[in-house]
């Protein structure tokens, strides 16, 4: 039984346990954070499950009606190689994650009962993203993005900190703006197509889509608009630096990792199945994501390079690579896309990491800015070691996961005839050392005075380890998860 | 297990070891070094002595996306590379002894080893870009060594060149994949032949960029007088042999394996690149007579001579590949006897400036002596081999039509001249103390290895075809 109900059963025991852990609220932390890490563990086994039933059926996707009701009257969820790729970052990132927060996040909060909290908090957004990933209804996105709002601005202010509480404020406002236009989307949508199941939409939208224009267009850029404030494409970023710097570093990590992701990765969905690759280059779609993509990245790492704040700096490098991955939703055709995709899950596994080091160096050390990490190499070699790789990897250089991304974008931006694309995503790779090396330089090499600073603990540092290792092995052998965002890239371009 | 891997492992393996000994174990350390160099440099041997006993011209290994390949081009390289480390490694034993800092050094040194020896022996472009953007983060921190402000600078602005040039070559690789299909190297060329839209020029400016920048071809060649802050083994080996061929070795192959003189000629880009060669080679020669800082004053000579290599190779005849081939041998073997010397004196004496060396030939007369057997080649002189070098160089120029080449190189060796006689002449002159100092052991280490060279490069002149049946005529024949 649990075999035949996989789909609906990751999402469900996410969001079972996120309701459970309030009731230990009053006992040791210890039993959350082994619930926590349990139910993570069961969701990558459960995904490596699926994405063995998907191999095994020639990687076409399971589609499962839920509570047995078939679509279009049911919501169906459709498990493809999106859903695992997707359902494979969010497990194989928040795993490590809340390992890592398991380590000082009692005395981080200042109090038990909050810890409670902040998981139920963690698990409703794996919930939330997890829901986002299998889903094939459009106002199930709706609700998974709504979940997942609300989670990322709590895990925000879950640090009782002005700054933290400010932020998250502004993150609530921009967000409920944009999960407005999302709805606003939905309903044209439903308007024009009376349908919210994805696949029958898409089948009504083509033959409709020329009768209304105008309404499809609002309908797009309403989407657009609402995923890109969720997901800081620029212009719509404004939220995200101050909300990635000042949130705790599992949330920050969680948040600039996964979250942003999901809503890419909906707004993906969105796009390709309902939309379809034929109208949105009809519609010329496709150029503005490409162009957005291009702008993102320069304004992205150009803002990066001015912050001497680590955690800012990170939070807008975050920025520049969402325009990488929407420069490769823009491109249409298969290399780029799927380059895209696996840039998305290598990004999450990279940013996440390196959120974690920079937060274990900042509470280890006190050191919060650039200027001052001379030293760091010395004091913390392990964790700084780490964050070099990491660096390495975000810049694209080869035997690492970022090159891959890196290496097919470039071919799919040549492939749709793009030069400028290409030059662009070299001269971001380029800012990006602009804004990384110095991190590693002044850490390694800047002569700094005598300290007692101590490396942060084991459990943290295998976390980081974890990530790690995945970025190393994914940039030597990146075959089966390139396969899977090829198959991803294939499943939302064929139609 | 292909003798090629043997090579770029071996190094690989032993600069993580090297990473790992405590930072006093400094016997110890050194015997790895030397025995890693020694395995490495001889598992090249070996692919070579294969390769040139006329068996089997050709060595290649594959392995998914990494392949190697082992023909004649890719062995003058690594030949060169390969035993110069060896004779490097000696050098800096009696150079930096109480160096604060061996084993970072130590650790990237052979780390460089192996990312150039896999330069060397890439079999498609793909390999030969990944070890290319590996080598300059693994001899940045060798550039950087000293940790000074100035070093500091130096390796930031030779970080931004590199990875400009990176970049330029990342795409120009893509673009190639996609117009010709494949990016392996083979024995013809890569590209298309009948491919000559503006387009293909493009990919040119490219590929001349990103090779361009290590190949010290002006005006991307500013990161390498900076450069010359690094430790002498550094700049010598690095910046006037590995990291420099480097670049020469991927125009080459980008010449030869992607474009093919054929396409090249069609196109009609010969004059454009004779052009930026021969601007290079006089204005490096002329900026070079400036410099009163010794190392630098070589910086800007190893800048004017690479572009001899690559006026060479852009003649598209074989004559000048030829010459660009000898010259690759004799420049790295003369060039690095420079600096072994220059910092032989500076190690001694402590003076890094061409005006402050009066007198001193008596003080370290072996140094002085060897340093001028080599100016000597550097002007192009006979006995030493690098006359043979230019004059093939020479000749390419006049058989391609191109007479204004002779007068570049004829310029060229004038101005060579005039700058490095003064500084064996200034050895002569004033009053410095009598008593020679190279008796010390370090003195030793230093000057024997330049001693090695300075023998094999007049023997090499007098029987230049110890050296060129093999690699020229190797080289020239699986391209012609």
């Amino acid at each position: 039984m649990i075999q035949e109900n996989l789909p609906v059963l990751l999402v469900v025991t996410l969001l079972f346990t996120a309701y459970l852990l309030p009731i230990f609220t009053k006992r040791r932390p210890r039993i959350i954070e082994l619930l926590v890490v349990t139910v993570e563990c069961l969701i990558l086994g459960g995904t490596l499950y699926l994405a063995g039933l998907i191999a095994r059926q020639g990687r076409a996707p399971i589609i499962y009606p839920a509570g047995g009701w078939p679509a279009p009257w049911g919501i169906e969820l459709s498990v493809g190689s999106l859903s695992i790729l997707f359902l494979l970052m969010i497990a194989g990132v928040g795993l490590p994650v809340a390992i890592f927060a398991t380590d000082g996040i009692t005395w981080q909060l200042r109090s038990r009962q909050r810890v409670a909290w902040f998981f139920t908090l963690y698990l409703l957004l794996a919930a939330a993203l997890a829901g986002l990933a299998v889903t094939n209804d459009l106002f199930n996105v709706y609700v998974f993005v709504e979940v997942a709002t609300i989670s990322c601005c709590a895990l925000v202010a879950a640090k009782d900190d002005p700054l933290a509480i400010k932020a998250a404020f502004r993150y609530l406002l921009l967000a409920t703006v944009g999960s407005g236009f999302i709805f606003a989307g939905i309903g044209l949508i439903y308007l024009v197509t009376g349908n919210l199941d994805m696949t029958f939409a898409f089948t009504e939208l083509s033959q409709r889509a020329y009768t209304y224009p105008h309404v499809v267009r609002l309908a797009i850029s309403f989407f657009v608009i609402g995923f890109g404030t969720k997901a800081a494409l620029f212009p719509l970023h404004l939220w995200l630096p101050d909300a990635h710097s000042a949130a705790l570093t599992p949330a920050s990590a969680i948040l600039s990792g996964l979250a942003v992701k999901g809503y890419i990765i909906a707004l993906a969905k969105i796009l390709y199945i309902i939309v379809g690759p034929a109208l949105l280059q009809a519609l010329s779609i496709d150029r503005i994501l490409l162009l957005m993509g291009m702008v993102a990245i320069v304004a992205g790492s150009l803002l990066a390079l001015a912050q001497d704040e680590l955690k800012r700096r990170l939070a807008y490098s975050t920025v520049a690579q969402v325009g990488y991955i929407f420069l490769g939703l823009g491109l249409m055709n298969t290399t780029g896309l799927a380059g895209a995709l696996f840039y998305a899950a290598s990004h999450a596994i990279i940013k996440a990491c390196l959120f974690l080091a920079a937060g274990a160096i900042i509470s280890r050390t006190g050191k919060e800015r650039v200027s001052q990490m001379a030293g760091v190499g010395r004091e913390m070699p392990i964790t700084m070691g780490i964050f070099t790789i990491c660096s390495f990897a975000l810049m694209g250089l080869p035997l690492l996961s970022g090159f891959i991304g890196k290496w097919n974008l470039l071919r799919g931006s040549i492939q749709a005839g793009s030069f400028l694309a290409s030059l662009v995503i070299i001269l971001g790779s380029l800012l990006c050392a602009g804004y990384l090396l110095p991190v590693i330089r002044t850490a390694y090499f800047v002569p700094a005075g005598t300290t007692t600073t101590k490396e942060t603990s084991f459990l943290q540092i295998s976390s980081m380890l974890i990530l790690t290792v995945f970025v190393i092995v994914l940039g030597i052998a990146p075959g089966p998860l390139w396969n899977l965002a090829w198959q991803a890239a294939r499943d939302l371009l064929g139609g | 297990m292909s003798f090629m891997l043997v090579g770029i492992l071996s190094a690989l393996i032993g600069g993580v070891i090297v990473a790992l000994l405590p930072e006093e174990s400094q016997k110890l350390r050194r015997g790895i070094v030397l025995a890693t160099c020694l395995l490495s440099a001889l598992s090249v041997w070996q692919v070579a002595a294969t390769i040139f006993s006329k068996t089997s011209p050709l060595n290649t290994l594959e392995w998914g996306i990494w392949q190697f390949r082992a023909d004649p081009l890719a062995l003058s390289y690594a030949l060169i590379a390969g035993t110069l480390w060896v004779l490097t490694a000696i050098y800096s034993y009696g150079y930096m002894p109480q160096d604060p800092r061996q084993r970072s050094f130590y650790a990237f040194f052979l780390l460089s080893m192996g990312i150039t020896l896999g330069i060397a022996f890439a079999g498609n472009l793909l390999v030969l870009y990944i070890f290319y953007e590996l080598l300059t983060f693994s001899t940045y921190p060798l550039v950087i060594h000293r940790r000074s402000e100035e070093a500091l600078r130096a390796g930031k602005k030779y970080i931004i060149y590199s990875l400009v040039g990176a970049g330029a070559l990342l795409v120009a690789i893509v673009a190639t994949g996609f117009m010709a299909g494949s990016l392996s190297f083979g024995t013809g060329a890569i590209l298309d032949q009948t491919a000559t839209s503006g387009k293909t020029v493009w990919l040119l400016i490219l590929f001349v960029i990103g090779f361009g920048v290590k190949a010290a071809l002006m005006p991307l060649h500013r990161w390498l007088p900076q450069a010359m802050v690094a430790p002498t083994p550094v700049s010598a080996l690095l910046h006037a042999v590995a990291v420099v061929n480097a670049g020469v070795f991927g125009l080459l192959r980008v010449v030869y394996s992607v474009f093919g003189p054929d396409l090249l000629t069609k196109l009609g880009v010969r004059p454009y690149l004779l052009v930026l060669a021969s601007f290079t080679v006089l204005a490096g020669s002329i900026v070079a007579l400036r410099q009163d800082v010794l190392k630098k004053r070589l910086a800007y000579s190893t800048i004017s001579q690479l572009s001899y290599m690559l006026v060479g190779a852009f003649t598209l005849s074989s004559f000048g590949l030829s010459g660009a081939i000898f010259h690759m041998l004799n420049h790295s073997i003369i060039k690095i006897t420079l600096f072994f010397c220059a910092g032989a004196i500076e190690h001694n004496t402590g003076k890094t400036r061409v005006s402050e060396l009066a007198g001193l030939e008596r003080t370290l007369p072996w140094t002085f002596a060897l340093f001028g057997i080599a100016s000597l080649g550097m002007v192009g002189m006979l006995p030493v081999s690098a006359f043979w070098s230019k004059y093939y160089l020479m000749k390419a120029g006049l058989s391609s039509g191109n007479w204004p080449l002779l007068l570049v190189f004829i310029i060229s060796g004038i101005l060579n001249a005039c700058y490095f006689f003064p500084i064996v002449i200034q050895g002569f002159l004033g009053t410095g103390p009598i008593r020679s100092t190279e008796g010390n052991k370090e003195t030793y280490l230093m000057l024997v290895p330049c001693a090695l060279l300075v023998v094999f490069a007049l023997v090499l002149g007098v029987y230049p075809n110890l050296a060129w049946s093999y690699l020229v005529d190797g080289v020239v024949g699986s391209f012609f």
